[in-house]
């Protein structure tokens, strides 16, 4: 698989996931701020350990030193599975990574209640505007953490041609044409949807967008804030939930499916024509390319469409569930930190970013240089959003987030009901 | 080979421990003070390093366990909320971790009783003079020897829905057994469960061979000479003498099965629905996955006080007959 | 191991050479039912390296149609996998060794002297064996970063030396008591000191038991999992056990590259193992009857 970088692929807990995370690695690098003469180092920790990404920051670390001759960047790419549990050791270390991957939300507000973090936000104060409200998702109390370069939107990617084998003539628009599209593909004995039940987070997909198209906008953000799921639109969202999953579009054996791995995951049967459609995020297209033997994926087959309207919900139909993907400075790390995030976010080092069509850029002014086409259809639609809502279970601290996740699988596995699935979240929120 | 846990300090051996303090026993000598100053430093001499590696990494650790669980602590910052017993509280309310312990239990018994049956059976039929009998145990040894990486990486793979699991039940007829072995909450932990025993079975097996193997052949002599049946003879003779060496393996699967982990987290992480949680997944779930390093390790020392019981109360009722146990017997 | 086998066979009646035959047929046929049911994975996972994943998914049982070697010849012509195996052996042999020596040294006064507390230090090493490695992981991953041990070798093989201990002592300590005191008094009267017995008498005549820790720390270390996945971040360090899982998820669209990886991080152990395969059992049956 090549790397888009998502914030998705490191919460697989795939294998490797596990502990690798706590060997931080420490000891290396990460001497910065201490150095006098003016020379400084930045320890960059990223999570595109494959080309194109690979490549790409090492450029953007060679740039920044040649603007920047007292200041070297010492890029440490690494496996994006292993960040979840590398992170909080290597911050408890002497010697934290100066610049790291952040994916905002309630995980880095758990980092920067141990004070391990930099408040960068006086130094970004004269530019951070140019991110629009993109960067609030990196925000603690008010205060700016991290700078997003990457933010994106989940959405339905689907196989045109089995859509239309199955007489589906547009992309379902709301939550009865889906079930309808369901029907149908079933009844021309096809997979209608694909998803990766064993990694958990995929159900929560269906469940967060349900949330999403029932909750007023200040319901959300109350509730993600106060972690009070008081309001019935939360209950609402998993009997939409119950809807879906009690007309059973799922494939074969989907509770321990993955999401990413192999031709059997819930990617690799999208890829190879083997199921009609995916709820996922923005780097599927990408994970795709690398589970068909020809490394093209569905290729022009490819379709993307948003998460229908649910009629009678709170929530803004234009709404959008998604996330992205940031970098922070750590506590020690030299001033230059944030220049460098500046540097990163500039539109010049965005459009090239951009370029490589793993992803969505975020500064104002970089979109144009997307070329991919149903990328860009993925843009539009995040330009025309209302608000985009991070994703429940990033939003929300890990402890939570990770309980939520677990309950909404349990009830994709037929083990949970609505109200227990609020009960597990409040219980966890209560234990936070 | 955890016998003397449960044996340790009761027994004496059966024959006089020789030692070079004996001839000092019984009167005191002058200079005793002084040669037992010697003694306790060559004492330590010998045990020393050992210790020292033992306390600092796995005494030491049991011990910060046990302090990180009274505290409500992410793994980030300083310790500073201190919960006193609130996590253990939390993790025996909680009925994903009784599930857990439910799923090691239900692991413990089916190993004792399925692999112990299988074993023994086994061990019986090949202890007979028999071409090819060295092939076989060598074959059913060789998963012991294969990491538990590569087991669940193929046995992931077998078992895929339409895999080599599937067809080959179909191709022998029994296409009807077919289940979505690891997709099935109802069915996964017993998947679980042939996968352990097809690792394991063979060290079981190796272990009652040569347990038989050490019964001396006249008894069986004479019992077939006095017109025991073959049945008769293993009931009245086999069994018995064989005793220790199964209570052993008993003591060692049950161990085991209550610290069960690498299988499971690689080929389910405990899924789907916690179905094939153990206390060990669920441990490594919550601390890791979820920050939750002080409550993980609650359930960390829960895990070894549930294992410390079983292990007092084996020895208290299963393993107090042996006396130094099958380990040594038959040395010389 | 050979020495007596119940051979009905020589009994006196006829009845008996029958039923010893039907016997025999019952455990020819039992014993290779479940060496079928034993050898199908690994024959999979062997085969399967020879196929391509095209033929995998389209026949799951099927045999190799032709004969693809390339993913063989790819892997064991990388660096990657023979620095895998490499750093296996490497922990390993020093894991053994460690656990060995000072295993060793700790059975032998637990074992023949006599003193306050003997009982009491010996129950405290044996508590280890109730204690499993990955319960305790986040406390050792943290001290061996305070030591500076994080990515060494020595860093996996010291914690897993740790938890071979009590189960060595535990075997080595029944053993070395057995031996008889006549033979440390002869060896006094010879003038050998007290490690001087241990050396040159004890050691070598503990050699079965010695055989059996020294295996299953060997395989206990070659297969561990979860304690070199925290120690060693930097992927050219990495054990075959965490090759394989790595691998398993970097090719996972290559099923077929997967077992032929599998396969041959097999090869070692399996070799390992045929070599020393007398031994093994040999050991292992020394620890049940010595």
């Amino acid at each position: 698989m090549m790397g888009p970088t998502t914030r998705r692929r490191k919460l697989l807990v795939g294998v490797l996931a596990l502990a690798t995370a706590i060997s931080a690695g420490c000891g290396r690098g990460g001497d910065g701020a201490e150095e006098s003469g003016g020379a400084e180092t930045l320890t960059w920790w990223h999570n595109a350990n494959a080309e194109p990404g690979l490549g790409f920051w090492k450029t953007v670390a060679d740039e920044y030193h040649a603007k920047n001759p007292n200041v070297t960047v010492e890029v440490v790419p690494m496996q994006n599975e292993q960040f979840q549990t590398r992170i909080p050791v290597a911050l408890q270390s002497q010697e934290p990574p100066d610049v790291f991957q952040s994916w905002g939300g309630g995980q880095l507000a758990d980092q920067v209640s141990s004070g391990r973090i930099k408040d960068i936000s006086e130094a970004i104060e004269p530019w951070i505007g140019e991110l629009g409200p993109a960067a609030q998702g990196w925000q603690v109390d008010g205060k700016q953490y991290a700078v997003p370069y990457s933010l994106g939107v989940v959405g339905f990617w689907y196989n045109k041609d089995l859509f239309s084998q199955a007489g589906i003539s547009a992309p379902p628009a709301t939550w009865e044409e889906l079930l309808g599209a369901i029907g149908k593909l079933k009844a021309a004995n096809l997979t209608p949807i694909t998803i990766g039940g064993k990694d958990r987070w995929p159900d929560a997909f269906y469940w967060g967008y349900l949330a999403v198209r029932g909750c007023s906008q200040q319901v959300l953000k109350d509730s993600v804030t106060n972690y009070k799921f008081d309001d019935p639109c939360w209950i609402q969202a998993g009997q939409k939930t119950r809807e879906l999953i009690d007309a059973k579009p799922f494939q074969k054996g989907f509770l321990a499916t993955s999401a990413q791995q192999g031709a059997t995951s819930s990617a690799g049967l999208l890829a190879n024509g083997k199921a009609a459609m995916e709820l996922q995020g923005h780097w599927n297209p990408g994970v795709m390319r690398g589970l068909t033997p020809d490394r093209k994926g569905l290729g022009d087959k490819l379709g993307w469409f948003p998460f229908p309207a649910v009629s009678g919900g709170a929530g803004d139909p234009k709404a959008a569930l998604g996330g992205g993907d940031g970098f922070a400075c750590s506590y020690k790390a030299p001033d230059s930190c944030a220049d460098f995030l500046k540097y990163i976010a500039s539109v010049d080092v965005q459009k090239r970013w951009a370029a490589l069509n793993t992803g969505l850029p975020v500064t104002k002014g970089s979109e144009s240089a997307v070329t991919d086409p149903t990328l860009k259809s993925l843009l539009d639609f995040r330009a025309g959003a209302s608000h985009v809502q991070l994703y429940f279970d990033i939003a929300v601290l890990t402890s939570v987030g990770q309980a939520l996740n677990e309950a909404i699988a349990n009830q994709f596995a037929g083990k949970a009901t609505p109200e227990q699935v609020i009960e597990a979240l409040n219980t966890a929120a209560k234990n936070r | 080979m955890s016998q003397p846990v449960l044996s340790a300090g009761a027994r004496q051996p059966t024959e006089p421990v020789p030692s070079d303090a004996a001839p000092g026993r019984g009167s005191p000598q002058p200079g005793a003070a002084r040669r037992s100053a010697r003694r306790a430093a060559e004492i330590s001499l010998y045990v020393g390093p050992a210790l020292i590696l033992y306390v600092l990494f796995v005494l030491l650790p049991i011990g910060l366990a046990v302090y990180y669980s009274l505290y409500k602590w992410n793994g980030l910052g300083p310790l500073t909320e201190f919960i006193g017993f609130d996590n253990y509280r939390r993790a025996l309310d909680d009925e994903v971790f009784r599930g857990a312990i439910t799923h090691n239990g239900i692991i413990v018994v089916l190993s004792i009783a399925i692999q112990g049956l299988v074993g023994i059976g086994l061990a019986l039929l090949l202890n007979q003079r028999m071409r090819g009998r060295a092939a076989l145990r060598a074959v059913y040894f060789a998963p012991y020897i294969l990491s538990e990486v590569v087991t669940a990486v193929t046995w992931l793979l077998m078992l895929q829905p339409d895999g080599l699991v599937d067809t080959l039940l179909r191709a022998v007829g029994l296409g009807d057994l077919i289940e979505l072995w690891l997709a099935d909450t109802s069915v996964v932990l017993y998947t679980m469960f042939v996968v352990i025993t097809w690792k394991y079975i063979g060290f079981a097996i190796i272990l009652f061979l040569a347990g038989l193997q050490a019964i001396p052949q006249e008894l069986i002599e004479a019992a077939a000479i006095d017109g025991a049946g073959r049945i008769q003879t293993i009931r009245r003779i086999t069994l018995p003498l064989l005793g220790p060496t199964i209570r052993i393996w008993a003591f060692l699967s049950i161990i085991g099965s209550l610290q069960l982990f690498d299988l499971i987290w690689i080929m389910t992480l405990g899924g789907p629905a916690n179905a094939s949680n153990t206390m060990a997944t669920y441990m490594i779930d919550r601390g890791f996955q979820r920050y939750e390093f002080g409550y993980g390790s609650a359930v960390a020392v829960i895990l070894f006080v549930i294992s410390f019981v079983v292990a007092l109360a084996y020895q208290r009722f299963v393993l107090r007959r042996d006396t130094e146990g099958a380990l040594t017997r038959n040395v010389r | 191991m050979t020495r007596q086998m119940v051979d009905y066979a020589s009994g006196p009646a006829i009845g008996y050479r029958t039923r010893a035959r039907l016997s025999r047929a019952l455990a020819y046929t039992a014993g290779l039912m479940i060496a079928a049911l034993v050898l199908v994975p690994i024959l999979y996972v062997a085969l399967g390296g020879f196929r391509t994943t095209g033929q995998l998914a389209a026949d799951p049982a099927g045999l190799p149609d032709p004969w693809v070697t390339s993913n063989y010849t790819e892997i064991a012509t990388s660096s990657a996998f023979w620095g895998q195996v490499g750093t296996s052996t490497l922990i390993a042999v020093l894991t053994t060794a460690i656990v060995v020596a000072l295993g060793a040294l700790a059975a032998f006064p637990l074992a023949r002297f006599e003193f306050r507390g003997r009982e009491t230090l010996y129950l405290l090493f044996t508590l280890g064996l109730l204690f499993p490695i990955s319960v305790a992981i986040l406390p050792i991953y943290l001290m061996l970063r305070d030591l500076y041990l994080l990515d060494t070798a020595l860093g996996v093989a010291l914690p897993q030396a740790a938890f071979g201990i009590p189960v060595t002592i535990v075997i080595l300590r029944p053993f070395m008591r057995a031996i008889p005191g006549e033979l440390e008094d002869a060896a006094a009267i010879d003038g050998c000191s007290k490690f001087g017995f241990f050396l040159r008498i004890l050691l070598p005549l503990s050699r079965p038991a010695l055989m059996t820790v020294s295996i299953l720390a060997f395989v206990g270390s070659w297969n561990g999992f979860l304690l070199p996945l925290l120690v060693l971040s930097d992927p050219s360090s990495w054990t075959l056990p965490l090759g394989v899982a790595n691998y398993s998820t970097q090719y996972s669209e290559d099923t077929a590259r997967i077992l032929a990886f599998t396969g041959l991080s097999m090869l070692p152990a399996l070799a390992f193992f045929l070599l020393a395969e007398r031994r093994i059992v040999g050991g292992l049956s020394g620890a049940v009857k010595g």
